[in-house]
């Protein structure tokens, strides 16, 4: 019966976490769509897009890697979502909240991009190892600032577990956000890499790389890698929003609080071009991780 | 107790019939081979009893050997990998030449680490030490020839660490007048502060060489890539590991009690650091895959090092598991780079891609291997990565873990070089003829990487050893009863549950695969890598799409400042400062009689000249 409970849980979360990155994705592309005075699509385009791939027939694959690619992406942004508490106080599904904690976060976000980053190998289209390694850079470049966010708070609160965190703010009664502003800062200077929009969209690159990884999927692979990425979304802001922002109770604050925090990344990305690699690599390890810096030494000292 | 005599005269006595059965037919010297290596295996685990020591009189000299409880989780790797890479070897030495030479080194270093686990007295630890170093040159000077003189680099900083050794060996007899390991423990707390320093730092020197610690590393990326790869995954895998042991003991036993001995840590754990973070961006660099795996070891051996520097019991557990692990990944990936060597007769990403669907085991092994290098979930190396950051978070060291960060994340560029540059990419005409290594090859491969990937959710296998050596080393163990139930702990009470989250991991993934291959892996028609939308265009025939040049150049770019300076640089150049001051001593000593004759002669008309003055 538990396991039951447990699955039907894990599948509820995912039917959110679609629906609300998909809605997300949407209001991007006409967010975007009206900064540059277009009328732009529907905000319900991404279902349309979605249902399309999905139904689409699948006609050639370039061997078990390239065809299992996706499924790997999959496998991390779903765990992702299943370790991070979706409500302050279990009060939603718990699913794998007490399972792991945020160094295994850390680890299991790295999980799909590599397994996919095998699968668009094997077809063997050069752009999309190109998208591959600078991703990879990229990471590196964006892990320092977000893991001394992380450290910061951690050694300040002595817990490593995303819980432990909520509850630190919880008994404060102050967010992060407020009690620890460099954390943040640097978090949020973090996600911007996290997420790729535009200036750091090195890895699709579109008018370079032609989309990088992704260029070689159509039809069902690119469906599952598009849901991938939509669920993934909302679970990257439900953590920024449980560490920094106090979490969120039921769903309406949930998704007001995350959509602020969605839309820092994609404005900053309208008025700013695409950098090259090594030079968004330095911009991580320059000001974001001086924030972060500055961060460890506000818990040292306190 | 006798056995370990048996184990001993077999181990000699098997490499001297190896080498020479040689002459009545190769397939019998396999069996020799084999049945001396997977013999004295059996027989040690069969036999010999933990904390059984015995002693004997040579001389006067009292000799102690026998093995305790932290010896023996280091006899699983030599032994244990040992065994596989034996097998591995005879399906990779099939057809080479002087195998009769490498079946003899191999027997001899096997029996030299074993040698270095069982000595209880610092007399047979230096013998069977410089056994192990002996035969491990031979084993880099494989190919006859030292051109590039990677040999001799090993074999100087060897030296230079077996004469630190032995030092320190001599200042330890002049004090309690016994050589026994034990009795150097107990005098150490009694000694002078300056004898307390300088011991550990000789030791240290000697174990930082093998264990390639910056700036003792220099000779590993030549050594180990120019040794045969079925030696290499043993010498990178299990010989390296022996300086971890020796340093283990030191740590543990000798600098705890030290006040000062902080220092020792905090200078060990940084080294190690600087180690792993170089070692990484090192590794990027290289386009042949034995030199990126070298680096590769050099920067694993830095995380081991921290681990087992900062000391606090969940570090310790790290820095060993560190071991274990990386005795089995870097020992399949080095068995993979020598099967790929073997079926195509190169090691360079520049020249040999697209081999995956040629030689699936061998990719599955690579991946199996490269995923726990990366500290992945769910295998095993994530175990040993999550214990070693929540050691360093919890024990604060703040700017150490953020340097270890910076590394393993860097280190997912050069795992993906590795798998990319030899399995996936456009496949070429050239390799078609390309088929998967032996089976004595693939099989020792394949059991290590499941092994790697049993580890990953049932690691209490390897860390009850663990625990069990770290109590004979007097460490109290708080988190023994928690690893049968498979779950990790920090000192802060924070957990990861293994199993479920396997389970989880394993649930999502085959029905995202099943959601992938419904209606048909077999309905889709497979294309092959230059039917491909390149930006809009079918690609031609002819048209070279293959990504290995300038892998990671922009990453490199980035941190290029860091790696203008390299310490190899260093050395060379020291080394050429010494030959040029050589050559000018042999311009004063030419050998040659005539020369010699007028030195004694202005010698005699100096002292004529100026007698009134000399004397």
């Amino acid at each position: 019966m538990e396991l039951f409970i447990n699955i039907l849980g894990a599948i509820v979360t995912f039917l959110v976490a679609f629906i609300v990155g998909m809605t997300y994705g949407g209001l991007n592309r006409k967010i975007t769509a009206r900064v540059q005075n277009r009328k732009g699509p529907p905000f319900y385009q991404n279902f349309i897009d979605a249902f399309k791939l999905s139904s689409k027939e699948t006609a050639i694959h370039h061997g078990i890697m390239h065809y299992l690619g996706p499924a790997f992406l999959m496998v991390s942004s779903v765990m992702t979502l299943l370790i991070v508490p979706v409500f302050t106080n279990n009060g939603w599904f718990p699913n794998l909240n007490f399972k792991g904690d945020l160094i295994f976060l850390i680890y299991i976000m790295t999980f799909g991009p590599l397994g996919m980053a095998l699968g668009s190998g094997q077809t063997g289209n050069p752009n999309a190892a190109i998208g591959v390694t600078r991703g990879l850079s990229q990471m590196v470049g964006f892990e320092i600032p977000w893991v001394m966010a992380l450290i910061a708070l951690m050694i300040q609160y002595h817990t490593t577990s995303i819980e432990g965190l909520m509850e630190a703010q919880a008994q404060t009664g102050t967010w992060f956000m407020f009690s620890s502003p460099f954390a943040f800062i640097a978090a949020i200077l973090a996600m911007f890499g996290m997420f790729r929009y535009s200036p750091f969209d090195i890895v699709s690159a579109p008018t370079e790389l032609a989309s990088g990884p992704a260029s070689e999927n159509g039809g069902k692979y690119l469906f599952v890698m598009m849901s991938s990425g939509s669920v993934f979304t909302f679970a990257k802001l439900t953590l920024y929003v449980d560490l920094f922002l106090g979490g969120a109770a039921n769903l309406p604050v949930l998704l007001l609080k995350t959509f602020a925090l969605y839309l820092i990344p994609i404005l900053y990305g309208m008025t700013t071009p695409r950098y090259r690699t090594e030079q968004a690599i330095r911009w991580f390890w320059g000001w974001p991780s001086f924030f972060g810096l500055l961060a460890i030494i506000q818990a040292v000292i306190l | 107790m006798a056995t370990l005599y048996l184990i001993f005269i077999i181990f000699l006595g098997g490499a001297i019939l190896t080498y020479y059965a040689g002459k009545l037919g190769s397939v019998l010297q396999d069996i020799i081979f084999l049945a001396t290596i997977l013999g004295a295996t059996s027989l040690f685990y069969a036999g010999v009893h933990i904390n059984d020591f015995m002693s004997f009189n040579p001389g006067g000299i009292t000799l102690t050997w026998g093995i305790n409880y932290f010896g023996w989780l280091f006899s699983l790797i030599v032994l244990g990998l040992g065994s596989l890479a034996a097998v591995y070897s005879v399906g990779y030495m099939k057809g080479k030449k002087r195998r009769g030479y490498f079946y003899f080194n191999f027997i001899l270093s096997i029996m030299a680490m074993l040698g270095i686990l069982v000595s209880q007295d610092l007399i047979s630890f230096f013998i069977f030490w410089e056994i192990m170093t002996w035969s491990s040159y031979l084993m880099v000077i494989y190919n006859g020839k030292d051109d590039q003189k990677l040999g001799l680099k090993y074999f100087i900083f060897s030296a230079i660490g077996a004469y630190a050794m032995l030092m320190a060996i001599v200042m330890v007899h002049s004090v309690t007048n016994t050589f026994l390991i034990g009795n150097m423990i107990e005098a150490y707390p009694q000694m002078s502060l300056s004898w307390q320093i300088w011991i550990p730092i000789l030791f240290l020197t000697a174990f930082g060489v093998k264990a390639a610690m910056m700036p003792l590393h220099v000779w590993a990326p030549g050594a180990y890539s120019s040794s045969p790869m079925a030696y290499t995954s043993v010498f990178s895998g299990a010989l390296s590991k022996m300086g971890i042991y020796g340093m283990v003991i030191i740590l543990v036993t000798m600098i705890s009690h030290l006040p000062q001995g902080i220092w020792f840590r905090e200078t060990l754990a940084w080294l190690g650091g600087l180690t792993a973070a170089l070692g990484t961006l090192w590794a990027i660099k290289q386009d042949d895959a034995k030199k990126l795996l070298a680096y590769s070891s050099i920067a694993q051996l830095g995380y081991i090092i921290t681990g087992v520097a900062i000391g606090t019991e969940l570090g310790l557990l790290a820095g060993l598991f560190l071991a274990v692990m990386h005795a089995l990944f870097k020992g399949t990936l080095f068995m993979v780079v020598g099967a790929i060597e073997k079926q195509t007769g190169t090691t360079n990403f520049t020249e040999v891609t697209g081999l995956i669907r040629k030689m699936p085991w061998t990719f599955f092994s690579a991946l199996l291997a490269i995923i726990a290098l990366a500290g992945i979930p769910p295998l095993g190396g994530f175990v040993g990565k999550w214990m070693l950051y929540e050691a360093l978070i919890t024990s604060n060291h703040y700017l150490l873990v953020i340097l270890i960060f910076f590394a393993s994340t860097a280190a997912f560029l050069y795992c993906y070089k590795f798998l990319f540059g030899f399995f996936m990419g456009q496949e070429e005409k050239e390799w078609e003829h390309v088929k998967e290594a032996p089976a004595t090859m693939v099989v020792p491969m394949v059991l290590m990487a499941l092994f790697m990937a049993v580890l990953g959710s049932w690691p209490g296998i390897i860390l009850n050893p663990i625990n069990n050596g770290l109590v004979d080393l007097g460490f109290v163990s708080t988190y023994k009863h928690l690893w049968d139930t498979s779950i990790l702990f920090n000192s802060w009470g924070n957990q990861v549950v293994l199993k479920p989250l396997l389970y989880s991991v394993v649930a999502i993934f085959v029905f995202f695969a099943i959601v992938l291959i419904w209606k048909g892996f077999k309905g889709t028609r497979y294309v092959s890598t230059k039917d491909i939308s390149s930006s809009g265009e079918v690609p031609g025939e002819n048209e070279n799409l293959t990504f290995s040049l300038g892998f990671a150049q922009p990453f490199l770019r980035a941190v290029g400042p860091v790696m203008k300076r390299q310490i190899d640089r260093y050395y060379t150049e020291f080394a050429d400062g010494l030959e040029s001051f050589f050559e000018f001593l042999r311009r004063i000593y030419t050998g040659n009689g005539q020369t010699y004759a007028i030195y004694v002669f202005v010698f005699v008309v100096i002292v004529l000249l100026f007698k009134d003055v000399l004397f």
